[in-house]
């Protein structure tokens, strides 16, 4: 096969179109989320010599060899990783601020220490009214408090267990996309646009699912991805073209544990991971909670039945109901304080069972342990903080990584733009040499 | 070659300045509140000190009012008693009067019903009511003190003691007298009280003994036992006031120490937080600066 100068230049001039092409094509997407930088791979197109025509020059120019896709698999698995743990790590934050936020932002303790106060200011003067309802309407004041911190936890417990339904969803939805997606790469065929394309799907769709949930991923040669959650001893959740779905199943004390088809998965990354802990640390500080709460309605009870009220007669129970949520003011008026030991005449200034009222709380420690319930929060809290900022700032750093590795540079692609256009114009000169030749051979007569 | 992508820039340059946005903005709020801690996380054993403070000085203020009632309690009290030392002095001089045997016995009778009217006037005293209208020397009863029986002699009513109330820091104190700590004293070795011996030497001189002259000169010595046991519990009042103040003094003390410590703990060091805000507001800028500077470095408005 002999040489042909203008099917050459004719090669290379669209080797440097295909060439712009991928260059225009990186500009577009500089900033398009999990777009991989394209390059185009350029391969000479030359026959050898044949038998008996070794001397023979054959060129025929150039062809598009591929376009190659600038990935490095370690980085992605290094971003996919770090942001799980990441995105765990600030979900299970987030989560344990707004525990604090119900339970400190609520004025429980303070309202504690007023009901204490109203109490001690009592023993001044037991048998006046005024300073009876400020104890009354202090004790209000307090089991609302702790009916409002109850019902934040439950809203807290509830808008967790949303977003982790939300979380499920969204990783069937992913796992269903990426099953599609594998049917579609196993039919396209290597280095055309279409892989790339799907390639850059595919590791989209993994760095999102990583948000929600720890994955472990096997490539096989097609490119297919097997996904597995929970590590990589961890039940499939992509085979192929094939999505198990995951479910959420609630327990009573609306803590959440997660299905894959019927095999039971623990989460240890991801969103829904830090969900799962949020909503473990919900259950724990409620449960404290109405300790405290139960603790508060038998001491002062107890103390009120040794006693006698104002107008003489057996002290009633203070408060009832049980637990933070189901707390409440059993007495209407101030006279029913039992301030009074028992058997005392009705209008007794004698302060006895005041003062046992108010060791029965002291030696019940209620401030105390509401101090020490909100002191676990917040140095939980203030722990995770650190975590979860040391975790992003790992996470950040692997995504730059991963991007200064195969992300746009628009100044490299500027070059480019000039490289490839030069090299037009160069092969169109060629063709213009071939035009010049030919008409040298025209003009000869 | 290490590749810069224009996005691992920007994605940079963003990590970078929300850092040092979100520190100054932290800075600003502290300065702002005049707090450190805007939430217990922001340091939970600062956080569960600050509480603590706060609830010793939710008992103080308590102590601090506690302490004005025992201290107008015990004032009203002293008071009383300066009273009741005037009647028994008075007592005394109608005593010495009537010792006088030059009197006839009109005007030892005339005496008698001054004595008489006294009696009165302490009884009434003796049923005097405290700042928040209980009787003052009645200890913890509901009613009165005293109250009188048929033949018009007054009978103790009140509780055995005074009962105390709580001043803080486990101080407390006795908030008043009960009658019979300064009324009832010994004669000789058999009890008595003020009243029975004034009504006894009203009686005598109003014609009830046979040598009212002698029976006035025998009570001279029994009111002196009267009125040395009244300015007795005078000095215990005294001297509960006393306790009063230091106590008072000691809570303020401690609440100011508390006060320091809740500016310590939990306030915002003015210069170091401005300093911090200062630095990280240059460092913004800096950052700004370059960001801007190299953002706008872009081949493509170098090649034409």
């Amino acid at each position: 096969m002999s040489s042909d100068l203008l099917s050459i230049a004719r090669s290379g001039a669209m080797a440097a179109r295909v060439a712009l092409d991928v260059t225009a094509q990186n500009i577009a997407n500089a900033a398009s989320d999990g777009y991989v930088r394209r390059s185009v791979r350029l391969a000479e197109l030359a026959s050898s010599g044949g038998f008996g025509r070794v001397g023979d020059v054959s060129l025929s120019g150039v062809r598009l060899d591929a376009v190659t896709r600038n990935v490095d698999a370690f980085r992605q698995t290094e971003v996919r990783r770090t942001g799980s743990d990441a995105s765990r790590a600030s979900s299970e934050l987030a989560g344990l601020q707004n525990i604090e936020t119900a339970v400190e932002q609520t004025s429980i303790y303070p309202a504690v220490v007023a009901f204490e106060t109203a109490l001690e200011r009592l023993t001044a003067d037991p048998v006046s009214s005024s300073l009876r309802a400020a104890v009354l309407e202090d004790a209000r004041t307090m089991v609302r408090t702790f009916n409002i911190a109850a019902q934040s936890l439950a809203s807290v417990g509830e808008g967790l267990r949303f977003e982790a339904t939300d979380g499920v969803g969204q990783v069937n939805l992913l796992a269903g996309e990426l099953a599609r997606i594998n049917l579609r790469l196993a039919r396209a065929s290597d280095a055309t646009s279409d892989q790339s394309a799907l390639l850059d799907s595919r590791d989209n769709l993994l760095q999102r699912l990583s948000g929600f949930a720890d994955i472990s991923t096997v490539f096989s040669v097609d490119d297919t991805v097997e996904v597995r959650l929970g590590g990589s001893a961890g039940p499939q959740l992509v085979l192929g073209g094939t999505a198990t779905s995951l479910a959420m199943a609630t327990a009573v004390n609306g803590t959440i544990t997660f299905m894959l088809g019927a095999t039971p998965v623990t989460l240890s990354g991801g969103a829904l991971a830090g969900k799962a802990q949020a909503l473990a640390a919900v259950a724990d500080t409620s449960t404290e909670l109405n300790g405290i709460a139960n603790a508060l309605i038998a001491a002062a009870n107890a103390a009120q039945a040794g006693g006698a009220a104002l107008d003489g007669s057996a002290g009633q129970p203070l408060f009832s109901g049980s637990g933070a949520s189901g707390i409440s003011l059993a007495l209407t008026t101030g006279a029913g304080i039992a301030t009074a030991p028992s058997g005392a005449s009705a209008g007794s200034r004698d302060p006895a069972n005041l003062a046992a009222l108010r060791s029965a709380l002291s030696s019940s420690d209620i401030a105390g342990k509401l101090d020490s319930l909100l002191f676990g929060i917040s140095s939980k809290v203030a722990g995770r903080t650190t975590t979860s900022e040391a975790l992003s700032t790992i996470a950040g750093s692997a995504r730059i990584a991963l991007e200064a590795q195969s992300g746009v540079d628009l100044d490299a692609e500027a070059v480019n733009l000039i490289r490839f256009q030069q090299a037009f114009q160069a092969s169109g000169k060629a063709m213009q040499v071939a035009g010049t030749l030919f008409d040298t051979l025209l003009a000869i007569r | 070659m290490t590749t810069v992508s224009t996005s691992a820039f920007y994605e940079r340059a963003t990590q970078a300045m929300t850092v040092l946005r979100a520190r100054a903005e932290g800075l600003q709020a502290a300065l702002g509140r005049g707090e450190r801690l805007s939430r217990s996380s922001d340091d939970p054993v600062a956080a569960a000190r600050l509480r603590g403070l706060a609830r010793g000085d939710s008992f103080a203020a308590i102590g601090t009012s506690n302490a004005n009632r025992a201290a107008s309690d015990l004032t009203l009290t002293d008071t009383a008693l300066a009273s009741f030392a005037e009647y028994i002095t008075r007592a005394k001089e109608l005593a010495v009067q009537a010792a006088n045997a030059t009197l006839t016995p009109a005007q030892r009778a005339g005496i008698g019903t001054e004595l008489a009217q006294l009696h009165g006037n302490l009884v009434a005293l003796a049923n005097a009511r405290d700042s928040a209208g209980h009787a003052l020397f009645g200890g913890e009863t509901a009613g009165q003190a005293f109250m009188l029986d048929a033949a018009g002699n007054p009978a103790y009513a009140g509780t055995a003691s005074a009962g105390e109330l709580p001043l803080g820091d486990g101080q407390s104190v006795t908030r008043g007298l009960t009658g019979p700590e300064f009324l009832n004293f010994n004669t000789g070795s058999s009890p008595t009280d003020i009243f029975a011996v004034v009504k006894g030497l009203a009686d005598a001189l109003q014609g009830g003994a046979a040598d009212p002259a002698q029976a006035a000169r025998d009570t001279l010595g029994v009111l002196d036992t009267g009125l040395e046991a009244v300015t007795t519990v005078q000095t215990v009042i005294g001297a509960r006031l006393n306790w009063i103040d230091l106590t008072t003094q000691r809570r303020t003390d401690m609440s100011e120490l508390s006060a320091n410590e809740q500016a310590e703990i939990g306030g915002t060091d003015m210069a170091a937080t401005i300093t911090r805000l200062k630095q990280a507001l240059t460092v913004l800028e800096a950052s700004q600066a370059s960001f801007a500077k190299l953002s706008s470095l872009s081949l493509f408005d170098v090649l034409r």
